[in-house]
Formats: structure tokens, sequence, C-alpha cells
């Protein structure tokens, strides 16, 4: 083996970075942009907000009460029962705890019954709510004189204890997997279009920009449908995620994330000048939404300035979206549907102007 | 297809100019070319005969001065119908047959048919299904040019065509071209081979992004008092530079 060798492929390599400055930027920026968002969500995340309806007419409701709003794994609020599920339904709350008039007197013969309902769709939140609860329980059953039988009874708005990880999980899944590889593919082959010197023979020829897009734009969309329903089905038929909704309506949703995927590609492979470049784009526009869209925590519990970066974000409306259908039953005759859709479509259009916009520019 | 009316030049350059950066690579560049003519634009590596060549089919916009291509003022995308481009690298899909990628070109300027011909003129069609990836550096400029005129355009820009091409088909390819010059296709061919240079009608002679001298070759040589175009091109070139 030869030292001298060794050292000039990697001077080599050392000097193609020296000169290409996006790479370099890209390789120390990006990890710095991921682990800070990452390190702000988890530092800065608020805790689920849960609402409290005291209507035990003795003083073991309000003990619990006063022991659950000292909790640090909940934020709570005094609700009426009355109006626990449409906070519930408008995101609000995640969870809301009844103590019915007969709490005391029924702690007091042993046993220690709230109710306790929970939206159920955000993955997560009903854990820290049910500690809390217990926590908040053992405090003020310290004091009874005899043994108290614990038992809450939990209801869910959407889905329910038989749901696991990869039920709540898999809705959000099924977009990101094909936002993620159709935005790879795209990327790469629009690149490859412009290095391989046939886009600049497109650009001399009758096409209008926007045929070009177009023509990408559908070329690859079809790809992706097939691709979409491959994974639709594997994860309905072979995994068997939980799904309340209308299979062709999830089955839009996965196409229109993929439409936005293939124009994202093609508009940021206009700021790549080579694939190395375009392959850094990868984790500084998918791990963003990856964190920020909604799948791993629930976009309220963001610190602020992150959920104004999830409102923009396309994702955090698929994801929304395949959500509301697959766990919640949802269909466009609800408002919260049709405005992710609406949203998702729009960014759509916005996409292929920007790409088409861009086109001339960067092959002149 | 529709054939633009007959104008007396295929191309105008007037005044064009383009820097990039702090590089001039065109300095007040102004050429005529004819109708069915076949004009050479020759010149070292670097000359700026790219750069004129991508002006003239739209890609570079000048800084200043103006381009009329078929008698229309570029920008013009309609006019582009009407014109043929071979890149200086053989811009193909390389996953494709020979035969789908000159479809492909034929189908973008909306014509059907003549890609057999196509295939025909650059000595391909038997090589028709090979996958491009797997063919020759030769073979690609082949199917590079095939691309660039299965359309059939009425002005033809070849940068540098006949790199990596075979001595036998160089001589074919240039009887195609007087043959399609001769049918009244213009073509503007760059090279930096002299021996090329000899087979234009007229010639360009660029240097830094300027136009040193045009004519004949004949022209050319008796201006620089030379007795080839090598030593012609020299000459000019170091009496410009005095």
């Amino acid at each position: 083996m030869s030292g001298r060798r060794v050292a000039a492929l990697t001077r080599r390599l050392l000097q193609g970075f020296r000169r290409d400055r996006r790479t370099v930027a890209l390789l120390f920026v990006a990890p710095l942009v991921i682990l800070g968002l990452l390190g702000y969500l988890m530092r800065s995340s608020s805790v689920p907000a849960v609402g409290i309806a005291n209507q035990d007419a003795g003083p073991i409701g309000a003990a619990v009460t006063s022991a659950l709003e000292r909790s640090s794994l909940i934020s709570t609020s005094t609700i009426s029962a009355s109006d626990g599920d449409a906070k519930l339904k408008d995101g609000s709350l995640a969870a809301y705890i009844v103590f019915p008039s007969n709490f005391s007197q029924r702690a007091q013969s042993g046993v220690i019954a709230p109710q306790v309902h929970l939206e159920g769709s955000q993955p997560g939140s009903a854990t820290p709510v049910l500690q809390a609860l217990q926590q908040a329980l053992a405090s003020a059953a310290s004091g009874a004189p005899g043994a108290v039988r614990f038992e809450p009874q939990v209801a869910y708005l959407y889905g329910g204890p038989d749901l696991d990880t990869l039920d709540y999980f898999g809705a959000a899944a099924i977009g990101l997997i094909v936002f993620f590889l159709v935005f790879v593919i795209t990327i790469v082959s629009f690149l490859n279009e412009r290095s391989q010197g046939t886009l600049e023979r497109l650009m001399a020829s009758p096409l209008r920009r926007g045929e070009i897009v177009l023509g990408y734009m559908v070329g690859f969309t079809l790809l992706a449908l097939v691709q979409s329903v491959e994974v639709l089905v594997f994860c309905l038929a072979v995994l068997n995620v939980h799904n309340q909704g209308n299979v062709f309506l999830i089955f839009g949703i996965e196409a229109l994330m993929a439409i936005v995927a293939v124009n994202l590609g093609i508009f940021l492979s206009m700021f790549a000048r080579t694939e190395f470049q375009a392959v850094q784009f990868i984790p500084l526009v998918i791990v963003p939404q990856f964190l920020l869209s909604g799948i791993l925590f629930p976009v309220s519990s963001e610190p602020k300035p992150l959920q104004v970066l999830s409102d923009v974000l396309p994702l955090t409306y698929a994801v929304n979206a395949m959500r509301d259908v697959m766990l919640k039953g949802a269909d466009l005759t609800w408002p919260s549907l049709e405005i992710d859709v609406g949203v998702v479509a729009g960014v759509i259009v916005l996409l292929i102007v920007a790409g088409s916009a861009t086109l001339r520019r960067r092959i002149a | 297809m529709e054939r633009f009316m007959s104008e007396t030049y295929a191309v105008e350059v007037d005044s064009v100019t383009k820097s990039f950066g702090q590089l001039r690579a065109l300095d007040g560049v102004t050429l005529k070319v004819r109708q069915g003519e076949i004009y050479g634009l020759l010149g070292p590596n670097g000359a700026g005969k790219t750069t004129l060549i991508r002006a003239i089919v739209g890609l570079v916009a000048p800084g200043s001065g103006s381009v009329t291509v078929l008698g229309r003022r570029l920008p013009n995308l309609d006019v582009l119908r009407h014109v043929g481009y071979m890149t200086q690298q053989a811009a193909l899909y390389p996953g494709l047959s020979v035969e789908e990628n000159v479809k492909f070109f034929a189908a973008i300027y909306g014509v059907e048919g003549g890609v057999k011909e196509a295939l025909e003129f650059v000595d391909l069609y038997n090589r028709r299904s090979s996958v491009v990836a797997t063919i020759s550096g030769g073979m690609k400029q082949r199917c590079s040019l095939a691309c660039a005129l299965v359309h059939r355009p009425q002005l033809l820009l070849l940068d540098e065509p006949t790199v990596g091409v075979d001595p036998q088909l160089r001589v074919q390819f240039w009887e195609s071209f007087r043959r399609m010059a001769a049918s009244g296709v213009t073509i503007i061919v760059s090279s930096h081979v002299m021996d090329e240079a000899e087979r234009c009608q007229r010639l360009g002679l660029i240097q830094y992004g300027r136009l040193l001298a045009e004519g004949s070759p004949s022209e050319v040589r008796a201006r620089a008092g030379t007795q080839n175009l090598e030593d012609a091109f020299l000459a000019l070139a170091g009496e410009k530079e005095s």
C-alpha cells in the first residue's frame, strides 16, 4: 500500500469540496438545522391540554383537581362536561376528565372512578394524561383510611384501546413514504436531465417551460400512483393498519402528496448543480417536515414559533388529512378535511408556477 | 409543417454582447448568415463559439444587441420549431434506445415520420434498437445529430458535430450537409478543425468573443496572405492582438 497514493486520493477529494462551497455549506449546516430543530422541539414542546369538569360535591374531586393542576405532565383548564366533546373535536383539548357528583361518596366506599375522555387520534398524548391522573389519584387517596381501588372509566372519541403504535403512525407514514421516495427520484432525475445536456436541448425546442414541468409531473405522478397503491394495500391488507375511512379518499390524499413531492423535486433541482447537492436537500427538506408535521408530536404541543413553521409545510396538512380519514372516519363533508386537501392542492399549483418560473433562469 | 417565409438572411446577429461575471464571452459580435448557406464558426476552445450558438438558439439572452432568426427577433418560441440544435455534448437519454431518442425529439417538435430517414442519414438505422448507454461515443454523436434534424429544420446549429466521428463518416456527414444546404437549409457549424472549415461556404473567425474576420475560406486566406486557414487564423488573431 502506498501512502502517497492514498494521500493523493484524499487530497483530490478535499480539493473537490473546496470548489463546491454549496455542498460544504449544506454538509455543515444541515446537521445543525436538524439537531437544533429536534432539541427545540423536545425541550420546548408543551404538554397535552386537559379539561377538568369537577361535579363532585365532596372534597376528593377538589383534591384530585388540585393535584392535577400541579402536575407537570399536563396543562389543565376548568370546563363544563357538556363542552368536553366539542373541545376534543376542535383540537383545543387532548382529553377531559369528569369527576361525577358521587365521586367522593364512591371514593369513601373504596372505589375511585373518574371519567376520562381522550381525543385518541394523536399518538403519545393519552399516556401523560393517564399518568398524571394516576399520580393525582394516588396523592389524593394517600390520606384515605382503607384500601382504595382505582377504576377510571376511559372513553375514546376516536380510536380506542385496541389501537397500537402502528395504527397511529401508519396513517401518517403512508403519506410520508410516498412523499419522501417520489421527492428523491424526481430531484435526481430532473438534475440528470440538466447534467446530461438534454434539458438544454429541450429548452432550445418549442417546448414551453410549463410543458416541461407538466410532462415531468404527469410521468412521475403515474409512477407515484402505482407506488401509492402498493403502499396502501400493504399497510391495510398486510400490516392491518386501523382504517375507518374511505380507501379511495386515502388514495386521493396520497396522490396529492406524490404530486407535491414531484413538483417540489423539480423546483428544488433548480438550486442544485450536482446530484451530490441535490441529495443534501433531503435532510433539509424531509427531516424538518418529518419532525414538524405532527407525525411524531401533535402540532398543538410544538413551541409556538415551530407551529407557525408547521402551518406552512404541506406534509402537516397531508398527515392531518390522513389521520382524519383513517382514525376518525372523516369524509369530504368535514370542513377540516376540505381545508387540508385544499391547502395541499394549492401548494401543488404554487410549486408548478415556481418550477416553471425558475426553469429558464437556471438553464441560461 | 408550415415553413417560414423566405428571408434573405436566416440569421442576423447585431452587436451582441454577453458576459458571465467578469468574463466577456461575446464582445459586440455582428454577423449575417444567408439562407441555404453553410457558415462555419472557427476559433479555439473558449473563443465564444458555443455562447454565440446558444444565443442564436435563444438559450442565452444577450446583454445587449439583438438576434434575428428566420425573420423573427428573439426571444421567439415559435421560430424554434424550425431550428435544429446539436449540442457539443451528445445530449441523449442513456436509458432509451437510439430510435426512442429520435422519436422523442420528433414528438417534441410535433412531427410524425422522418425517424427512419434521420437514422439512415447518420447510418444508425441498423443499430436503432441499441440502448444509448451501450453505444460508442461516435455513435452517440450520430444519434444526437439525428435528433437535431429529425424535424427537418430550416436552420441547423451544430456545435462541433464531428467530434468522435470516424473520418469516413465525417466525409459522409459533410456530403449530407451540402445536400441539405442545397435544398435551402441553413447550417451554422462550429469547429476548431481547419479541414472542416475549408468545407464551409463562409467562415467567421472568432476569438475572445470577437469576430476577427469573415468571408469564404479563400477570402480569409487571401486577407491574411497565407496558404492555409490555420496560418490565416493565427495571423489574423495576432493582428488583432497587436
